[in-house]
């Protein structure tokens, strides 16, 4: 049985240019840990460092703060399962209207979360601290260098 | 998603998390109660992955990546003219006999045992068979005797017949084992299936290692050759194996053996 559990895989251009950089093969696959959870974090740490900056000034007093603080993580939970519910809804709409025909709804899902994260970076870019705004530019640096990483990657397969 | 999902069930499914923690107090002897609430939590994680990696691969054909351990013994699967896929209810199983069906070409049929809802039956049937592409049959475990002739005749025909042998339910044939020291009742089917048909036992197991990483672990075959001694000291020595065998493969791999009812008896 032959194996491939020792081959590199990404589902990003840039962690596959960065490989190709490097001097190693990587082949388009979801294989990498570090990207799926690294993302995953990401985009859940942004949405929750977004909502907490938003409800902390509104929040007075310190324990109701810190109780705000642990519960926010289940409530981010809780606001991305309603965005998946939604997402999917209108992907059934889409599919019943003939637009959209994908085996399943990944695609769709994939561009909507990252274009709220994307919007949620922007808006953090606008704000004072300079951390926060830090977090926004870090996201927007990997969404462009992703974007050329694809362009490259383009170009290195015609070449 | 899953991290939360994991963290909601681990509170709700309470009997599941009480069936780990008592399964793993006699894996792990001597560990500590605190610690295996957070291993209990690990193997719900485990189990929550192996579940979205099955769906993963049924609706979006998504591959996976795997080394092997006893290649050769896969290998002798693959060609071998009938034979058992003794496997547990560990890791991926599921997606482990589709890629297995469909690296290979072989036919698999798969005992299950019988789902209490039978939608959920239904929908499990389709989801094998869709993600073996055909090649995965379901076959429920009852105490009917038409499956047992059934799955001796696919064995004559050349198929792969796959059983869970961790673990007995109720109304099927089974018999007393020896495992981690513990008396269990374990099935076995497998064994007298095997000693019919002159066929070998492959104890195989997909173990998830990381994300969408697995590893295909397959132990040296087990035989119930009909020789000078009587069938039940055959069936017995064999079952034995198997037992050294589950608690190999288990103890280095607690986080993955998703026996969500207690095996053993109750202390």
């Amino acid at each position: 049985m032959k194996e491939n559990g020792h081959e590199l895989g990404y589902a990003f251009a840039l962690p596959r240019l960065i490989a190709w950089l490097a001097g190693r093969r990587a082949r388009r696959a979801e294989f990498s840990r570090w990207e799926a959870y690294g993302l995953g974090i990401l985009v859940f740490g942004i949405s929750c460092v977004f909502a907490a900056r938003t409800i902390l000034p509104v929040v007075r007093p310190g324990l109701l703060r810190g109780l705000s603080l642990l519960l926010l993580p289940f409530a981010i939970w809780i606001a991305y399962l309603l965005l998946y519910f939604f997402n999917a809804q209108i992907v059934f709409l889409l599919r019943r209207l003939r637009l959209y025909s994908a085996p399943t709804n990944n695609p769709f899902q994939h561009i909507v979360i990252m274009s709220v994260t994307t919007l949620l970076a922007i808006l953090l870019l606008q704000d004072e601290c300079a951390w926060l705004k830090s977090l926004g530019v870090f996201w927007l640096a990997l969404l462009a260098l992703n974007l050329l990483s694809i362009f490259i990657l383009k170009l290195l397969h015609e070449a | 998603m899953i991290f939360f999902w994991t963290i909601f069930f681990f509170f709700l499914a309470a009997p599941a998390r009480r069936a780990i923690l008592s399964n793993l107090r006699v894996v792990l002897p001597g560990s500590n109660s605190l610690v295996n609430l957070g291993r209990a939590w690990l193997t719900l994680y485990n189990f929550a992955w192996t579940i979205s990696d099955a769906a993963d691969h049924k609706l979006a054909k998504t591959e996976f990546a795997f080394v092997t351990e006893g290649a050769e013994f896969l290998d002798q699967l693959a060609t071998a003219a009938g034979a058992i896929l003794l496997t547990a209810h560990m890791g991926n199983y599921d997606l482990g006999a589709a890629v297995f069906a469909e690296r290979f070409q072989r036919k698999i049929r798969m005992v299950r045992a019988p789902e209490a809802d039978a939608e959920t039956a239904q929908h499990l049937n389709d989801s094998l068979e869709r993600a073996g592409a055909g090649a995965v049959k379901v076959a429920y475990n009852t105490s009917s005797m038409a499956l047992p002739l059934e799955m001796l005749n696919c064995i004559r025909q050349g198929e792969i017949v796959s059983i869970q042998g961790d673990r007995a339910v109720a109304h099927v044939s089974q018999r007393a084992a020896r495992l981690f020291g513990e008396d269990v009742m374990l099935p076995d089917g497998p064994f007298m299936l095997a000693f019919v048909a002159q066929a070998p036992i492959f104890p195989v197991f997909i173990v998830r290692t990381s994300f969408h990483r697995y590893k295909i672990i397959a132990r040296t075959p087990i035989h119930c050759r009909r020789d000078e001694r009587s069938r039940e000291s055959v069936i017995e020595e064999a079952m034995r194996d198997w037992c050294r065998i589950l608690e190999n493969v288990i103890a280095a791999n607690w986080s993955e053996w998703f026996s969500l009812v207690p095996i053993f008896p109750e202390r």
